[in-house]
């Protein structure tokens, strides 16, 4: 095996596990927001890797990995308007403060 | 060991250290910077990989998005320069479990599942932008209309929930 394909799917799982620690731990809705952010760069490295190494002709991996940072965009554009609408509301974006929104 | 391993390896480890460093430090502005300077090593890392259209986006990109995270954080954190040194974590052990597990799960698929012959060469830059552009208005053009109207939509409803509500008697 490639050892260059290897650093990069070892890379994009290291991204993947770093971020599920941080959506986990963090109490911050902006910090649970880089975790999840870490989450999408460790899917992207992993896309990137398969089409660089795997098929290099198709560039559908490259299309999805657009798609990957649109959704990178639309998790921060909408988690900004959550958190500007709970900073107004309650003073605080804290989770631990948000038991209400579990329903 | 070539020049490209060494600095796919490079720019992988720098993305992965300052990724773990946005959770370790107490700044909420470090973090911010820390996420910004992962989401740029990942882009080098790209250009390493000789996937030069989505270097360059990721760098641009994420260089916006987190300066607006950076300027969000200093908004809304209690303590943004972590000069108290606030712990705003929970439940750190099973979160620290959930990810190693994900980490090892991950990098076993990796390691363990036969990928087939790897190739060694990539289409050039100009090539590969050729590609993508007729990938995007071709096969896939519907997926990336959508993807635009998504994002239009989000946008929209992300104004539309962060706006300040008007009161019924306020003229104004």
């Amino acid at each position: 095996m490639s050892i260059e394909f290897l650093l990069a799917l070892m890379s994009g799982a290291a991204l993947f596990g770093v971020g599920i620690y941080g959506a986990l731990s963090q109490t911050n809705l902006v910090m649970i927001m880089m975790g999840v952010e870490l989450i999408l760069a460790g899917a992207m490295v992993n896309l990137l890797a398969f089409w660089r190494y795997l098929h290099p002709d198709n560039p559908a991996a490259q299309m999805f990995v657009l798609i990957i940072m649109t959704v990178m965009a639309i998790e921060m554009a909408v988690g900004f308007g959550v958190a500007i609408a709970r900073f107004r509301a309650r003073g605080s974006v804290e989770m631990e403060e948000a038991a209400e929104l579990k329903g | 060991m070539t020049a490209q391993t060494f600095f796919i390896g490079f720019f992988g480890v720098a993305a992965v250290w300052f990724g773990i460093v946005v959770f370790r430090t107490f700044s909420m502005v470090r973090s911010a910077l820390a996420l910004l300077f992962s989401q740029t090593a990942l882009g080098a890392m790209f250009l390493s990989m000789q996937v030069e259209f989505l270097g360059v986006l990721q760098i641009m990109m994420m260089a916006t998005e987190m300066t607006i995270m950076a300027i969000f954080m200093v908004m809304f954190m209690m303590d943004p320069g972590g000069l108290g040194k606030m712990d705003m974590t929970h439940q750190k052990r099973l979160s620290l479990a959930v990810g190693i597990v994900s980490f090892v799960a991950a990098v076993a698929v990796a390691v363990f599942i036969d990928w087939g012959p790897l190739a060694s060469t990539a289409p050039d830059a100009a090539q590969q932008t050729v590609d993508l552009g007729l990938e995007l208005l071709g096969r896939s053009m519907l997926i990336f209309e959508t993807a635009g109207i998504t994002i239009l939509t989000s946008m929209i409803a992300a104004i539309a929930v962060a706006i300040q509500p008007l009161k019924r008697n306020d003229k104004s």
